[in-house]
């Protein structure tokens, strides 16, 4: 009895001691991007990269990395003319994580400006922290409607997208396309999912379109479809247009066409449905999905062009949307600091406010508008070219500022 | 002639079926290892992810015949090692509360999926059917994937398996009474830590092999494993402890909570499913079918 506790005591003790060294070692790994954490150096700008390190969003995060890096690398590692220092911070999955580290960033490594956050509670979490700090946050992939509306922050700028915005591109065209069709929404039962649902109806309606029914899965609990898909499937709808990301838009997509829906109700989708890695773990049943977003590595205009070739030799992976973003952050950070000449709040958000229209984005052409994007959105259908899947360009909308 | 939304919920019922005898493989470890030997093991989730992961990297998003009966076989060695390596590592705890038991399996089990997302990545790895099953039939006019037919095929005829070893058999037999009297099965001698071993060493072989089985079903991702844990406990506390009837009736029970309930009551789901939990703790704190002899403890 006696050994047997003392063994197990030291074998707990033992395992403690592993797992101490094993956040120990994860906690370096933060940094590692980030190279000196030392302070200020003369003319230089500090720049923390929040992105998520751990957890179900780390893809998004190693495609915003790319695209940040890559543009520093081929920009002499300099913003408006100021050599930079990055510092990686890990935003985790939620505001439990994301926000402490957001707190580090700007009073323990001291950056000027930070950019990333992919969830929106995140950012929507750090915005007193931000407008009170006077540093310039630039939101790399959150689309919160709210960031830049109801909580809008003079400091806070976005250069990714908002959740109404996507879906309502979508939502205006199928009413142009079909009008008398009815269409089913579904979405994941959390803040984007209904962003996203009511920018669809609100668009969709106006064109004339009806819906045929609505139906809100549990987020991050839901592995099996097949309860919603029957009640697509009652409902007489002619399309479905859904909304999920991650591995509930793998399970999804899969289990749509394993039920035999694919054939009869065409789904349409916000492109983050098919966008990166879910693409390939969906596979053939992919095929045919019709997704809004405002970029697909498809795009044929110059600078995508460019800009892809150059990001498959670096990492030998397509770019996606997420990576874009962060490229355009860096774009337009680049700019707006070659005007205000500093990295100071008020300067920096002075300048970016004055940029006007960015012309060299893989996405095309863009400008801010009420410190999100105005930009043109894609209509992407999943096709099969060479053996991989892409989206393909259908169409392609005005450009749209935010709408709700 | 059928009403047209008799087609729906039946279609629902066969899936809950089909979800039922899923969870049941998954479950009825977690209820072997608790039940039987008195040890709560928390990992269980993981090593259903661990051999999520073996289906995905053996057989592949589209995996052969042969592919998919090896990745089975080597989850199932997973399983095995994996569990002895648990029933040794918990041996010293034998002795000392549940909360204790929790902590060290609960700590493996972070570590495990830690590893897993290490080695695998944090990308959704999604897993095909084998040829054959990986199609459709109309069942009433509804297109519903024959591989989760097969699945109600497979748990059925484990279910069977399993009872029959339990109750009728010689092993069956030592393994029912060291739950009820260690001391009596060590004075025949009988070495009661190699049935703990053995009884470990099946129950999670069965845990990984469900993660194979599940895998065209759930696909492999990072936080799958706290998933299906939940689902477990759930299945193992209203079925009852330590009995193959139990978890049986407990996973075909959440398997209709998880269809039909969705289908019906989409938003109160997880009402449903916690409520008929809290429901039976209140009136059978004991599950539907626990062993006898475990509530002696």
């Amino acid at each position: 009895m006696d050994s047997g506790s003392l063994i197990s005591r030291r074998g707990i003790l033992g395992m403690v001691g592993a797992a101490g060294a094993a956040a120990a070692l994860s906690a370096c790994g933060s940094s590692l991007g980030g190279g000196s954490a030392g302070g200020e150096s003369g003319g230089g700008v500090k720049v923390g990269l929040l992105i998520p390190q751990a957890g179900v969003y780390t893809p998004l995060g190693v495609d915003m990395q790319r695209g940040w890096d890559l543009w520093l690398k081929q920009h002499g590692g300099k913003l408006g003319g100021m050599p930079v220092t990055t510092v990686v911070a890990d935003e985790g999955e939620s505001p439990q994580t994301g926000v402490p580290a957001l707190q580090r960033l700007i009073q323990s490594d001291n950056v000027d400006v930070v950019v990333g956050i992919v969830s929106s509670s995140t950012a929507l979490g750090v915005r007193d922290m931000v407008t009170e700090s006077k540093k310039v946050l630039m939101v790399a992939n959150a689309g919160a409607n709210d960031i830049t509306a109801a909580a809008a922050s003079p400091y806070i700028w976005r250069t990714s997208f908002t959740n109404s915005q996507v879906a309502a591109a979508m939502g205006e065209y199928l009413a142009k396309e079909n009008p008398q069709d009815s269409v089913f929404l579904i979405a994941s039962d959390y803040a984007a999912g209904d962003e996203a649902m009511a920018g669809f109806k609100e668009a969709f309606e106006a064109g004339g379109g009806k819906i045929a029914g609505m139906a809100k899965p549990p987020f991050g609990e839901t592995q099996d479809y097949q309860p919603f898909l029957a009640k697509i499937k009652s409902s007489g709808a002619k399309a479905t247009f859904c909304f999920f990301a991650g591995s509930e838009a793998v399970t999804f997509v899969k289990q749509y066409r394993q039920f035999g829906l694919a054939k009869s109700v065409p789904l349409y989708g916000s492109g983050f449905l098919t966008e990166g890695g879910v693409l390939d773990a969906q596979g053939d049943a992919a095929l045919g999905v019709q997704t809004s977003l405002h970029y697909t590595s498809e795009l044929d205009n110059p600078a995508n062009q460019a800009f892809r070739e150059s990001y498959e030799k670096a990492y030998d992976a397509v770019p996606t949307v997420y990576s874009v973003q962060s490229w355009d952050a860096a774009n337009t950070l680049d700019r707006a600091l070659r005007e205000s000449g500093s990295a100071e709040g008020d300067a920096l958000s002075k300048a970016l406010g004055q940029l006007g229209e960015i012309d060299d984005s893989p996405r095309g052409p863009w400008q801010f508008e009420g410190q999100t994007p105005k930009q043109a959105f894609y209509l992407r259908k999943v096709v099969e070219e060479d053996g991989t899947l892409v989206n393909s360009v259908v169409a392609e909308t005005d450009p749209v500022g935010q709408t709700s | 002639m059928v009403p047209a939304w008799f087609d729906a919920v039946f279609v629902s019922i066969l899936n809950g079926a089909a979800i039922g005898c899923l969870l049941f493989i998954l479950a009825v470890g977690l209820s072997l290892v608790f039940g039987m030997m008195d040890v709560l093991n928390l990992a269980h989730g993981a090593i259903f992810l661990a051999g999520a992961y073996i289906g995905w990297w053996v057989g592949g998003q589209s995996p052969t015949w042969a592919g998919f009966l090896v990745a089975i076989g080597i989850a199932t060695l997973f399983g095995v090692v994996s569990g002895g390596a648990l029933s040794a590592v918990t041996e010293p705890l034998r002795n000392r509360s549940h909360l204790d038991q929790a902590l060290l399996t609960l700590g493996i089990a972070l570590v495990l999926a830690e590893l897993l997302a290490l080695a695998f990545g944090s990308d959704v790895r999604s897993v095909g059917a084998p040829p054959g099953l990986n199609g459709a039939v109309t069942i009433l006019g509804n297109a519903y994937p024959t591989y989760r037919l097969a699945l109600i095929g497979v748990g059925v005829v484990l279910a069977v398996a399993l009872w029959l070893l339990v109750s009728r058999t010689m092993v069956g037999a030592i393994i029912r009474g060291t739950v009820n009297d260690r001391e009596m099965i060590s004075a025949i001698g009988i070495d009661e830590r190699k049935v703990k071993l053995a009884v470990f060493a099946v129950g999670s072989a069965l845990a990984a092999v469900a993660g194979v089985l599940g895998g065209p079903i759930y696909g492999a991702a990072p936080g799958l494993d706290a998933t299906v844990l939940i689902l477990a406990l759930v299945v193992v506390v209203i079925g009852g402890l330590g009995s193959v009837r139990g978890a049986l009736v407990g996973a075909l029970v959440i398997g209709q909570i998880e269809s039909l309930g969705r289908a019906l009551f989409a938003d109160a789901t997880s009402f449903i499913l916690f409520g008929s939990l809290a429901l039976v703790l209140v009136l059978r704190p004991r599950g539907l079918f626990a062993a006898p002899g475990v509530a002696a403890r």
